[in-house]
């Protein structure tokens, strides 16, 4: 085979991998693997409630989009459709109980229903901000 | 700022004369957009929305955290927070307003009643009016209401850089959802 033609099959095999790790790694890239990510940090929920009651803007700087690891007493194991809702509550307010919500991720929903209230539970999901009146985690694990 | 707001129409919705079970509610209302554009259609879903609905006056609102649209490709998911709508810098969108020509006692017939939605819909910095139609039905003893618009990013203050135009629609449809309770 003749030089050039090596180097341009070359070329077009490498051109070919560069697009396909393109496709799959950037413009496909999978979803973050939250259950298995470690935490940003670790407090206890009635905290991250009481921030962002007292300072939205600051807590939103502080905690939005960050995986957080929270702890607390639980107060209630809610099915909304098919999302299964860990609830901290600190405050009774227009919504009822206020606090911070955790929709589980698929994998966990199983053992979040286990769950009974008054149990203190450890839960790790993203925090995608507040919403007046709770804190929201989303894609929770129980670590 | 924003939940000063809230607060601030939440009480004004419970000052007025009216008993408190006549204020419906969800804190997982639904907000879904799509956008069809030349090169991929793009979808996604806001499950963590809150409202609240006066069926005394018809007054409204509705509050959700953008960060919670969940969309099919990771990658879109980040342009769409980090680039579009800056989450970090403005973490909420609300839409707060009246339904005209609503009635408490249309509903109790069980039929799906077209109504009339006039609000003010705040996308980041953005505040802007719309009037749309909606439907409310009685189910079980909950509310539930509909209603699709169109928005334009570029009225909210929504840049799309030139490389992604033929990505994503001048105009998005946004359809509502929401299963509203007086207990929750």
């Amino acid at each position: 085979m003749k030089t050039w033609k090596i180097v341009l099959l070359a070329v077009v095999v490498l051109g070919i991998i560069a697009a396909l790790l393109v496709y799959f790694l950037v413009y496909n890239k999978p979803h973050p693997d939250y259950a298995t990510m470690d935490p940003d940090m670790e407090l206890p929920a009635e905290q991250l409630y009481r921030d962002f009651v007292n300072d939205e803007q600051r807590a939103h700087e502080r905690y939005n989009g960050k995986v957080l690891q929270v702890q607390g007493q639980l107060a209630e194991v809610e099915q909304v459709d098919d999302m299964v809702i860990l609830s901290f509550v600190f405050e009774e307010g227009m919504f009822g109980g206020e606090g911070v919500r955790c929709t589980m991720l698929e994998s966990y929903k199983e053992e979040a229903l286990s769950l009974a209230a008054g149990t203190h539970v450890t839960v790790k999901g993203f925090c995608t901000g507040f919403t007046g009146s709770d804190v929201i985690l989303e894609h929770s694990s129980i670590p | 700022m924003l939940r000063k707001t809230l607060l601030v129409f939440v009480l004004g919705v419970l000052i007025t004369p009216v008993l408190f079970a006549q204020v419906y509610l969800t804190r997982n209302g639904t907000i879904r957009f799509f956008s069809e554009a030349s090169l991929e259609n793009i979808e996604a879903t806001n499950r963590q929305v809150s409202s609240a609905l006066n069926i005394e006056n018809g007054e409204f609102v509705f509050r959700l955290p953008m960060r919670s649209f969940a969309f099919e490709k990771a990658l879109m998911q980040e342009h769409f927070n980090d680039n579009f709508v800056e989450s970090h810098k403005y973490p909420n969108a609300s839409f707060e307003g009246e339904i005209h020509g609503f009635r408490e006692a249309d509903l109790l017939s069980g039929e799906e009643i077209e109504v009339m939605v006039e609000g003010e819909l705040t996308i980041k910095d953005v505040t802007k009016g719309i009037t749309e139609r909606g439907t409310l039905r009685m189910e079980d003893g909950d509310i539930l209401g509909s209603a699709v618009f169109v928005i334009k990013p570029e009225e909210y203050n929504i840049r799309i850089p030139t490389r992604y135009v033929r990505n994503i629609a001048s105009e998005i449809e946004v359809f509502v959802d929401v299963r509203l309770s007086d207990k929750l």
